[in-house]
Protein backbone atom coordinates (compact mmCIF):
# COMPACT_ATOMS: atom_id res chain seq x y z
CA UNK A 1 0.00 0.00 0.00
CA UNK A 2 3.17 2.13 0.40
CA UNK A 3 2.79 2.99 -3.28
CA UNK A 4 -0.80 4.48 -2.88
CA UNK A 5 1.09 6.90 0.39
CA UNK A 6 3.26 7.89 -2.03
CA UNK A 7 1.14 9.62 -4.05
CA UNK A 8 0.26 12.27 -0.96
CA UNK A 9 4.29 12.07 0.70
CA UNK A 10 6.30 11.31 -2.79
CA UNK A 11 8.16 14.16 -5.11
CA UNK A 12 6.81 15.53 -7.68
CA UNK A 13 9.27 14.74 -10.20
CA UNK A 14 8.32 11.28 -9.85
CA UNK A 15 4.51 11.90 -10.05
CA UNK A 16 5.17 14.00 -13.05
CA UNK A 17 7.09 11.14 -15.12
CA UNK A 18 4.74 8.43 -13.97
CA UNK A 19 1.73 11.02 -15.36
CA UNK A 20 4.03 11.60 -18.49
CA UNK A 21 4.33 7.38 -18.99
CA UNK A 22 0.95 6.96 -18.46
CA UNK A 23 -0.53 9.46 -20.67
CA UNK A 24 2.14 8.34 -23.68
CA UNK A 25 0.59 4.78 -23.34
CA UNK A 26 -2.69 5.66 -23.18
CA UNK A 27 -3.20 8.04 -26.17
CA UNK A 28 -0.90 5.95 -28.16
CA UNK A 29 -3.15 3.42 -27.14
CA UNK A 30 -6.44 5.42 -27.92
CA UNK A 31 -5.44 5.58 -31.55
CA UNK A 32 -4.52 2.22 -31.99
CA UNK A 33 -7.69 1.11 -30.64
CA UNK A 34 -10.11 3.34 -33.00
CA UNK A 35 -7.57 1.87 -36.02
CA UNK A 36 -7.57 -1.29 -35.22
CA UNK A 37 -11.20 -1.27 -34.50
CA UNK A 38 -12.01 -0.25 -38.01
CA UNK A 39 -9.63 -2.71 -39.41
CA UNK A 40 -11.29 -5.38 -37.97
CA UNK A 41 -14.93 -3.64 -38.93
CA UNK A 42 -14.19 -3.48 -42.78
CA UNK A 43 -12.73 -6.96 -43.08
CA UNK A 44 -16.03 -8.32 -41.17
CA UNK A 45 -18.40 -6.01 -43.65
CA UNK A 46 -16.26 -7.12 -46.41
CA UNK A 47 -16.32 -11.02 -45.44
CA UNK A 48 -19.66 -10.71 -45.16
CA UNK A 49 -20.30 -8.75 -48.42
CA UNK A 50 -17.83 -11.43 -50.55
CA UNK A 51 -16.73 -14.22 -48.58
CA UNK A 52 -14.81 -16.14 -51.30
CA UNK A 53 -12.06 -13.30 -50.71
CA UNK A 54 -11.97 -14.12 -46.94
CA UNK A 55 -7.93 -15.84 -47.50
CA UNK A 56 -7.00 -12.87 -49.94
CA UNK A 57 -8.65 -10.44 -47.58
CA UNK A 58 -7.20 -12.05 -44.34
CA UNK A 59 -3.47 -11.13 -45.35
CA UNK A 60 -3.92 -7.42 -46.01
CA UNK A 61 -5.95 -7.63 -42.71
CA UNK A 62 -3.17 -9.01 -40.76
CA UNK A 63 -0.47 -6.41 -42.37
CA UNK A 64 -2.84 -3.39 -41.28
CA UNK A 65 -3.67 -4.60 -38.18
CA UNK A 66 0.39 -4.73 -37.10
CA UNK A 67 1.30 -1.55 -38.82
CA UNK A 68 -1.71 -0.04 -36.37
CA UNK A 69 -0.61 -1.88 -33.40
CA UNK A 70 2.73 -0.47 -33.58
CA UNK A 71 1.34 2.72 -33.01
CA UNK A 72 1.27 2.27 -29.32
CA UNK A 73 4.90 1.05 -29.10
CA UNK A 74 5.97 3.84 -30.48
CA UNK A 75 3.71 5.72 -28.25
CA UNK A 76 5.24 3.93 -25.16
CA UNK A 77 8.97 3.99 -26.51
CA UNK A 78 8.49 7.82 -26.41
CA UNK A 79 7.08 7.70 -22.89
CA UNK A 80 9.67 5.12 -21.54
CA UNK A 81 12.76 7.41 -23.23
CA UNK A 82 11.26 10.11 -21.49
CA UNK A 83 10.57 8.59 -18.17
CA UNK A 84 14.23 7.47 -18.17
CA UNK A 85 16.37 10.10 -20.05
CA UNK A 86 14.33 13.30 -18.25
CA UNK B 1 -9.08 -32.96 2.98
CA UNK B 2 -8.69 -30.72 -0.35
CA UNK B 3 -10.17 -27.93 1.73
CA UNK B 4 -7.87 -28.09 4.27
CA UNK B 5 -4.88 -27.98 1.99
CA UNK B 6 -5.98 -25.12 0.44
CA UNK B 7 -6.62 -23.17 3.26
CA UNK B 8 -3.48 -24.37 4.46
CA UNK B 9 -1.74 -23.22 1.33
CA UNK B 10 -3.35 -19.84 0.94
CA UNK B 11 -2.05 -19.32 5.07
CA UNK B 12 1.30 -20.12 3.65
CA UNK B 13 1.04 -17.30 1.14
CA UNK B 14 -0.16 -14.98 3.20
CA UNK B 15 2.28 -15.27 5.86
CA UNK B 16 5.66 -14.08 4.32
CA UNK B 17 4.17 -11.13 2.70
CA UNK B 18 5.49 -8.75 5.02
CA UNK B 19 8.71 -10.62 4.30
CA UNK B 20 9.32 -8.96 0.54
CA UNK B 21 12.23 -6.99 -0.39
CA UNK B 22 11.47 -3.65 -0.62
CA UNK B 23 14.98 -2.15 -1.94
CA UNK B 24 15.53 0.41 -4.18
CA UNK B 25 14.79 -0.39 -7.58
CA UNK B 26 16.08 0.86 -10.50
CA UNK B 27 14.08 0.22 -13.77
CA UNK B 28 17.11 1.05 -15.91
CA UNK B 29 19.36 -2.01 -14.50
CA UNK B 30 17.04 -4.38 -16.17
CA UNK B 31 18.15 -3.50 -19.53
CA UNK B 32 21.87 -4.15 -19.08
CA UNK B 33 23.61 -6.79 -21.57
CA UNK B 34 26.32 -8.10 -18.69
CA UNK B 35 29.33 -10.07 -20.79
CA UNK B 36 28.88 -13.60 -19.83
CA UNK B 37 32.38 -14.49 -22.22
CA UNK B 38 34.09 -11.12 -23.30
CA UNK B 39 35.24 -11.04 -26.53
CA UNK B 40 36.84 -7.34 -27.48
CA UNK B 41 38.37 -7.22 -31.28
CA UNK B 42 39.84 -3.27 -31.21
CA UNK B 43 36.58 -0.84 -30.43
CA UNK B 44 34.31 -3.75 -31.47
CA UNK B 45 32.14 -5.54 -28.66
CA UNK B 46 31.68 -9.01 -29.67
CA UNK B 47 31.30 -9.90 -26.32
CA UNK B 48 28.80 -13.27 -25.65
CA UNK B 49 25.35 -12.02 -23.73
CA UNK B 50 21.90 -13.35 -22.69
CA UNK B 51 20.75 -12.07 -25.97
CA UNK B 52 23.54 -13.51 -28.27
CA UNK B 53 23.20 -16.84 -26.45
CA UNK B 54 19.36 -16.63 -27.07
CA UNK B 55 19.90 -15.90 -31.09
CA UNK B 56 22.32 -18.87 -30.36
CA UNK B 57 19.83 -21.10 -29.47
CA UNK B 58 17.22 -19.66 -32.32
CA UNK B 59 19.09 -20.39 -34.99
CA UNK B 60 20.21 -23.92 -33.96
CA UNK B 61 16.41 -24.44 -32.91
CA UNK B 62 15.65 -22.94 -36.60
CA UNK B 63 18.06 -24.73 -38.42
CA UNK B 64 16.36 -28.03 -36.45
CA UNK B 65 12.91 -27.06 -37.43
CA UNK B 66 13.95 -26.36 -41.05
CA UNK B 67 16.00 -30.04 -41.17
CA UNK B 68 12.85 -31.78 -39.18
CA UNK B 69 10.07 -30.63 -40.97
CA UNK B 70 11.13 -30.19 -44.59
CA UNK B 71 13.91 -32.12 -45.05
CA UNK B 72 13.91 -35.53 -43.43
CA UNK B 73 11.75 -38.44 -44.13
CA UNK B 74 9.27 -36.43 -47.13
CA UNK B 75 6.41 -38.88 -48.38
CA UNK B 76 3.92 -38.69 -51.36
CA UNK B 77 1.52 -39.43 -48.48
CA UNK B 78 2.28 -36.36 -45.98
CA UNK B 79 2.08 -37.15 -42.38
CA UNK B 80 1.65 -34.64 -39.73
CA UNK B 81 5.01 -33.46 -39.11
CA UNK B 82 5.22 -33.01 -43.32
CA UNK B 83 2.12 -31.21 -43.29
CA UNK B 84 3.34 -28.43 -40.86
CA UNK B 85 6.38 -28.05 -42.72
CA UNK B 86 4.02 -27.70 -46.34
CA UNK B 87 1.82 -25.25 -44.51
CA UNK B 88 4.60 -22.89 -43.63
CA UNK B 89 6.53 -22.96 -46.70
CA UNK B 90 2.62 -22.23 -48.51
CA UNK B 91 2.13 -19.62 -46.00
CA UNK B 92 5.95 -18.33 -46.91
CA UNK B 93 5.46 -18.52 -50.56
CA UNK B 94 1.66 -17.33 -51.27
CA UNK B 95 1.36 -14.90 -48.14
CA UNK B 96 4.94 -13.63 -48.49
CA UNK B 97 6.77 -14.12 -51.39
CA UNK B 98 4.25 -13.69 -54.06
CA UNK B 99 2.34 -10.58 -52.21
CA UNK B 100 5.76 -8.41 -52.44
CA UNK B 101 8.16 -9.90 -54.78
CA UNK B 102 7.67 -9.19 -59.12
CA UNK B 103 7.77 -12.95 -60.29
CA UNK B 104 11.34 -12.67 -61.54
CA UNK B 105 13.01 -11.94 -58.34
CA UNK B 106 11.24 -14.91 -56.15
CA UNK B 107 13.88 -17.80 -56.77
CA UNK B 108 16.18 -15.21 -55.68
CA UNK B 109 14.78 -13.95 -52.56
CA UNK B 110 12.45 -16.32 -51.43
CA UNK B 111 15.36 -18.04 -49.29
CA UNK B 112 15.29 -14.56 -47.05
CA UNK B 113 12.16 -13.81 -46.86
CA UNK B 114 10.91 -17.01 -45.66
CA UNK B 115 14.28 -17.47 -43.45
CA UNK B 116 13.58 -14.16 -41.88
CA UNK B 117 9.69 -15.56 -40.85
CA UNK B 118 11.35 -18.85 -39.77
CA UNK B 119 13.75 -16.90 -37.70
CA UNK B 120 12.23 -14.54 -36.16
CA UNK B 121 9.37 -16.57 -35.64
CA UNK B 122 11.35 -19.18 -33.42
CA UNK B 123 13.46 -16.38 -31.75
CA UNK B 124 9.86 -14.72 -30.47
CA UNK B 125 8.57 -17.79 -28.75
CA UNK B 126 11.69 -19.46 -27.11
CA UNK B 127 11.64 -15.94 -25.63
CA UNK B 128 8.07 -16.89 -24.08
CA UNK B 129 9.32 -19.91 -22.51
CA UNK B 130 11.15 -19.99 -19.22
CA UNK B 131 14.56 -20.81 -19.29
CA UNK B 132 17.68 -20.93 -16.69
CA UNK B 133 19.38 -18.08 -18.35
CA UNK B 134 18.50 -14.74 -16.51
CA UNK B 135 21.85 -14.31 -15.00
CA UNK B 136 21.38 -14.67 -11.41
CA UNK B 137 21.63 -17.17 -8.83
CA UNK B 138 19.28 -17.42 -5.80
CA UNK B 139 21.71 -19.64 -3.43
CA UNK B 140 23.68 -20.90 -5.77
CA UNK B 141 20.36 -22.19 -8.32
CA UNK B 142 19.97 -20.43 -11.50
CA UNK B 143 16.76 -18.43 -11.54
CA UNK B 144 14.47 -19.14 -14.45
CA UNK B 145 12.92 -16.20 -16.51
CA UNK B 146 12.24 -14.82 -19.48
CA UNK B 147 13.75 -13.10 -21.85
CA UNK B 148 13.28 -12.27 -25.90
CA UNK B 149 16.65 -11.61 -28.19
CA UNK B 150 14.23 -9.89 -30.32
CA UNK B 151 12.46 -7.40 -27.63
CA UNK B 152 16.88 -5.67 -28.05
CA UNK B 153 16.87 -3.27 -30.12
CA UNK B 154 20.62 -4.17 -31.78
CA UNK B 155 19.13 -7.57 -32.77
CA UNK B 156 16.03 -5.88 -34.42
CA UNK B 157 17.99 -2.96 -36.06
CA UNK B 158 20.82 -5.42 -37.71
CA UNK B 159 17.59 -7.86 -38.88
CA UNK B 160 16.30 -4.53 -40.22
CA UNK B 161 19.56 -2.95 -41.80
CA UNK B 162 19.81 -6.52 -43.44
CA UNK B 163 16.69 -5.99 -45.69
CA UNK B 164 17.88 -1.86 -45.57
CA UNK B 165 20.74 -2.76 -47.48
CA UNK B 166 19.45 -5.50 -49.58
CA UNK B 167 16.66 -3.47 -50.81
CA UNK B 168 19.64 -0.60 -52.66
CA UNK B 169 21.73 -3.50 -53.49
CA UNK B 170 19.10 -5.26 -55.70
CA UNK B 171 17.80 -1.99 -56.79
CA UNK B 172 20.86 -0.66 -58.32
CA UNK B 173 21.49 -4.30 -59.69
CA UNK B 174 18.23 -4.50 -61.30
CA UNK B 175 17.63 -0.51 -62.58
CA UNK B 176 21.50 0.76 -62.48
CA UNK B 177 22.03 3.60 -59.70
CA UNK B 178 20.83 6.54 -61.98
CA UNK B 179 17.23 4.98 -63.15
CA UNK B 180 17.05 3.45 -59.18
CA UNK B 181 17.53 7.17 -57.74
CA UNK B 182 15.86 8.86 -60.11
CA UNK B 183 12.61 6.70 -58.98
CA UNK B 184 12.72 8.46 -55.95
CA UNK B 185 11.64 11.55 -57.54
CA UNK B 186 8.53 11.36 -57.99
CA UNK B 187 6.03 13.33 -60.34
CA UNK B 188 5.26 16.93 -58.89
CA UNK B 189 5.61 20.36 -60.06
CA UNK B 190 9.40 21.74 -59.73
CA UNK B 191 8.64 23.86 -56.71
CA UNK B 192 7.07 20.99 -54.88
CA UNK B 193 10.03 18.82 -55.56
CA UNK B 194 12.63 20.40 -53.43
CA UNK B 195 9.92 19.61 -50.85
CA UNK B 196 9.13 16.16 -51.27
CA UNK B 197 12.70 14.79 -52.51
CA UNK B 198 14.09 14.80 -48.78
CA UNK B 199 10.89 13.41 -47.55
CA UNK B 200 10.84 10.78 -49.85
CA UNK B 201 14.65 10.38 -48.94
CA UNK B 202 14.00 10.47 -45.33
CA UNK B 203 11.02 7.77 -45.59
CA UNK B 204 13.74 5.75 -46.60
CA UNK B 205 15.76 5.59 -43.22
CA UNK B 206 12.18 5.97 -41.68
CA UNK B 207 11.91 2.67 -43.12
CA UNK B 208 14.64 1.23 -40.47
CA UNK B 209 13.23 2.61 -37.60
CA UNK B 210 9.88 1.70 -38.21
CA UNK B 211 10.94 -1.98 -39.03
CA UNK B 212 13.07 -2.24 -36.07
CA UNK B 213 11.59 -0.67 -33.02
CA UNK B 214 7.95 -2.27 -34.43
CA UNK B 215 9.18 -5.87 -33.66
CA UNK B 216 11.84 -4.47 -30.97
CA UNK B 217 8.92 -2.64 -29.30
CA UNK B 218 6.51 -5.36 -29.55
CA UNK B 219 8.53 -8.14 -27.58
CA UNK B 220 9.49 -5.89 -24.87
CA UNK B 221 5.71 -4.66 -24.00
CA UNK B 222 4.97 -7.91 -24.25
CA UNK B 223 6.90 -8.94 -21.43
CA UNK B 224 7.13 -5.98 -19.66
CA UNK B 225 2.85 -6.49 -19.60
CA UNK B 226 3.32 -9.81 -18.29
CA UNK B 227 5.87 -9.21 -15.49
CA UNK B 228 4.08 -6.12 -14.76
CA UNK B 229 0.66 -7.76 -14.07
CA UNK B 230 2.87 -10.15 -11.71
CA UNK B 231 5.26 -8.03 -10.07
CA UNK B 232 1.77 -6.04 -8.57
CA UNK B 233 1.85 -8.74 -6.37
CA UNK B 234 4.80 -7.52 -4.85
CA UNK B 235 4.75 -3.60 -5.80
CA UNK B 236 1.42 -3.62 -3.32
CA UNK B 237 3.05 -6.50 -0.84
CA UNK B 238 -0.30 -8.36 -0.85
CA UNK B 239 -1.09 -11.63 -1.97
CA UNK B 240 -4.40 -11.16 -1.98
CA UNK B 241 -4.25 -9.80 -5.45
CA UNK B 242 -3.18 -13.03 -6.87
CA UNK B 243 -6.08 -14.58 -8.01
CA UNK B 244 -6.80 -11.61 -9.69
CA UNK B 245 -3.11 -10.73 -11.48
CA UNK B 246 -2.29 -14.22 -11.93
CA UNK B 247 -5.19 -15.12 -14.42
CA UNK B 248 -4.83 -11.65 -16.46
CA UNK B 249 -0.78 -12.12 -16.92
CA UNK B 250 -1.55 -15.78 -18.50
CA UNK B 251 -4.21 -13.82 -20.54
CA UNK B 252 -1.57 -11.56 -22.32
CA UNK B 253 0.55 -14.27 -21.85
CA UNK B 254 -1.23 -16.52 -24.20
CA UNK B 255 -2.42 -13.49 -26.37
CA UNK B 256 1.19 -12.69 -27.04
CA UNK B 257 2.11 -16.42 -27.59
CA UNK B 258 -0.55 -17.32 -29.86
CA UNK B 259 -1.06 -13.92 -32.12
CA UNK B 260 1.50 -11.61 -31.64
CA UNK B 261 4.48 -13.89 -32.12
CA UNK B 262 3.67 -15.29 -35.32
CA UNK B 263 1.80 -12.10 -36.35
CA UNK B 264 5.30 -10.03 -35.85
CA UNK B 265 7.36 -12.83 -38.08
CA UNK B 266 4.92 -12.25 -40.43
CA UNK B 267 4.89 -8.68 -40.90
CA UNK B 268 8.91 -8.23 -40.38
CA UNK B 269 9.48 -10.71 -43.29
CA UNK B 270 6.16 -9.79 -45.46
CA UNK B 271 7.50 -6.04 -45.45
CA UNK B 272 11.09 -6.77 -46.29
CA UNK B 273 9.75 -8.60 -49.14
CA UNK B 274 7.25 -5.79 -50.09
CA UNK B 275 10.50 -3.11 -49.75
CA UNK B 276 12.63 -5.48 -51.93
CA UNK B 277 10.18 -5.54 -54.64
CA UNK B 278 9.43 -2.11 -55.01
CA UNK B 279 13.01 -1.13 -55.09
CA UNK B 280 13.22 -4.19 -57.84
CA UNK B 281 10.16 -3.13 -59.49
CA UNK B 282 9.96 0.79 -59.20
CA UNK B 283 6.60 2.55 -59.45
CA UNK B 284 7.83 4.87 -61.88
Amino acid sequence: MSILLAATTGDVTKAGKAIGLALGVGLGALGAGVGIGNIFGSMIQSVARQPELRGELQGIQWLGFALTEAVVFYGLLGSILAYVLV
Amino acid sequence: MRRLLVSLTLLALALPAPAFARGEFDPTTEFEQHDWIPIHLGPLNLSVTKAVVYLMIGTALTILLGIVLMRARLALLPDRRQTIGEALYEIAQTQIAEQGLPSKAIGRWFPYVSTLLLFIFVVNLIGFIPLPLTGETWHGVPVWGIYAATSSLSVTLALALLTFVFTHFEGIRWNGPTRYFKSWIPEAPKALLLLIVPLEILGQFMRLISLSVRLFANMLAGHILILTFIGLMFILETVVLSPIVIPVATAFYLFELVIVVGIQAFIFAALSAIYIGSAIEPQH
